[in-house]
């Protein structure tokens, strides 16, 4: 059994981030631009296991469990958010929030 | 390591431990001008920790893989400190309005200097992306921070899908280019020029990460709404803590790269890529300055411009002039930051609770006649940001068109010429707003302004004597970051 090369890695992970940006970008709800983001972010961690697991080192793994803490932090304030929108405007759509203009 | 390498870090851990202090104050007592007092205290003490540190601009300490003590990382992080304090004393004001007791705010700007004291001292990729988040996160929880404001939900979401999309840019980066470096670490092991494919996009993606948080061309489109919807202290804290902090470890990574940029056939290419981020951010900061009502608005286009002009900085080529570089950055950015804070105060101080986010540059129309210390304040901070001589600003330009002469970078220095000519419309046209008095309105202006306390007095006195002093005297402040 041969071992997959580096490049089939990263290239696999820039598919995974494109299609989370992809996701930020296009959609309006807003609790899925938060998935988006999630697809983001492990893309990046498969990049950094890859790249980890090619030179042999812990550092991609240790990035990987930086990042888990990342995301979790980060979608505890989005929710949060997600809660204050809904109040506020009864309603997870993007454009309702396009009031600062100048 | 030992106690004494662990001393060097003491002005960081002073902010952490007071982190954890501040929370089990709130736990015993929920008092906010007691935490408010104890979040000064810790600020003043990690100041007066990091002037004390025994550590010279030349030299550097590694305490431990991660964290590198070196003279000018902690010259920025004082700045952090200054902007800290400064937006603390002035939140106060802003606080006091509601009826709530505030105590996370304090806790949120104490964690914001931590990560900025983690990004100015970082010296690897980890310590980067744990900097850089707390930093990030603590400040949308602070651009959201008034809950009944209008726009409160629309800044904080507004910065968080755009930073939280930035940081996995960066991050792809830092995994494009740890796959094909081997580490971590900012300094190279080995310089190698057989790097691939992955090593170029890995810099552009890191690039632009970072171009988003400074808010450089065409990655400034949060900048104006996220500036004006945030309450006004925490765009001060926006405006200084965050761009500092990352400007200098943009700095740090980059001058560790100039010997395998100069010997990779891609590092051309990179420094073209940011002199024309450099090019687009003056001329687009400065021109749509230029139709700007909001105060806030027109402050943020002009921080776009003022990275534009700084980002200079990083086509130093040679390793000879990093010593000039590096002074350069840290006087531009001691003017940026003492403009700044100068006329955020104003704003602060002329502002009501009411029109704090719409606050229009015709509200100062006849100021000087009814608040002259403020409008001497105002002045001498919009003539520090368009470079007049005699101020900060006009020094910290010269420094950097300097270094862009050595560089031998001319399309930067048209530009710079140019955005600044552009600057002095909009900058003049404030000035001239502060002696009008020809207009109706002016005399209920007047009876609307907040009256000042006796503190704001001396505090604005003090910023006015440090701005015109540093102005006239710029050796005494460059001396402290000069090498002997």
């Amino acid at each position: 059994m041969s071992a997959i090369p580096l490049s089939h890695i990263l290239i696999l992970a820039s598919i995974l981030f494109i299609i989370g940006f992809v996701g930020v970008i296009v959609r309006k709800n807003t609790l899925y631009m938060l998935m988006s983001l999630e697809v983001m972010l492990n893309a990046v961690g498969v990049a950094f296991i890859g790249a980890g697991s090619a030179w042999q080192q812990a550092d991609g793994q240790v990035m990987f469990i930086l990042i888990l803490t990342l995301a979790a932090a980060e979608v505890a304030v989005g929710l949060a958010l997600l809660i204050q929108m809904q109040r506020k405007f009864k309603s997870l759509d993007i454009d309702l929030l396009s009031k600062l203009r100048g | 390591m030992t106690i004494a390498m662990l001393a060097n870090l003491l002005p960081i851990l002073l902010v952490a431990f007071g982190i954890v202090l501040t929370l089990l104050l709130i736990a015993w007592q929920r008092s906010q001008k007691l935490i408010l007092a104890f979040t000064l205290l810790v600020f003043i003490s990690a100041l007066v920790a990091s002037i004390s540190l025994p550590v010279h601009l030349n030299e550097s300490v590694q305490v431990t893989p991660l964290l590198k003590v070196d003279g000018y990382g902690n010259f920025a992080f004082m700045l952090v400190l200054i902007a800290s304090i400064a937006v603390s004393v002035l939140s106060s004001t802003w606080l006091n309005s509601a009826a709530e007791v505030h105590d996370e705010y304090f806790v949120l700007i104490q964690l914001v200097a931590l990560g900025a004291g983690i990004l100015v001292l970082s010296s690897h990729f980890a310590a980067l992306f744990l900097g850089f988040e707390l930093l990030s996160i603590a400040l949308v929880g602070l651009a959201g921070y008034g809950r009944n404001c209008q726009y409160s939900v629309e800044t904080s979401f507004k910065y968080l899908i755009l930073s939280a999309s930035a940081s996995s840019f960066m991050l792809l980066g830092i995994a494009f280019i740890y796959s094909q470096v081997g580490s971590l670490s900012f300094a190279p092991a080995h310089v190698n020029a057989g790097y691939g494919l992955f090593y170029q996009a890995g810099m552009l993606l890191f690039l632009g990460g970072v171009a988003f948080k400074l808010s450089l061309a065409p990655f400034h489109f949060w900048t104006p709404d996220v500036y004006q919807g945030a309450p006004t202290p925490v765009t001060l804290l926006l405006a200084t803590v965050s761009k500092v902090a990352m400007f200098i470890v943009l700095l740090k990574y980059w001058f560790s790269q100039i010997e395998v940029m100069s010997a990779h056939h891609s590092g051309e290419g990179i420094q073209s890529i940011i002199s024309l981020l450099a090019i687009t951010s003056m001329l687009a900061g400065n021109a749509l300055a230029l139709k700007q009502q909001n105060i806030k608005r027109l402050l943020a286009y002009s921080s776009i411009a003022h990275m534009g002009y700084l980002l200079i900085v990083l086509l130093i080529i040679s390793p000879q002039s990093i010593a000039l570089a590096w002074q350069s950055t840290l006087f531009y950015l001691s003017a940026y930051v003492l403009a700044t804070i100068s006329i955020f105060s104003a704003l602060i101080l002329t502002s009501t609770k009411q029109n704090s986010t719409s606050m229009q540059v015709i509200d100062w129309h006849g100021l000087f006649w009814h608040r002259p210390s403020l409008a001497v304040l105002i002045i001498i901070a919009v003539l520090s940001l368009a470079g007049i001589p005699l101020t900060m600003g006009f020094i910290g330009k010269f420094y950097v068109l300097n270094v862009a002469v050595q560089a031998q970078q001319w399309w930067l220095i048209a530009s710079l010429v140019v955005g600044s000519g552009i600057g002095l419309f909009y900058y003049l046209t404030i000035i001239f707003t502060l002696f009008n008095s020809e207009q109706q309105g002016s005399y209920e202006q007047g009876l609307n302004l907040p009256v000042l306390k006796g503190i704001h007095q001396v505090s604005v006195i003090g910023l006015i004597l440090l701005g015109v002093f540093w102005g006239v005297f710029p050796d005494t402040l460059s001396q402290l970051f000069a090498i002997q």
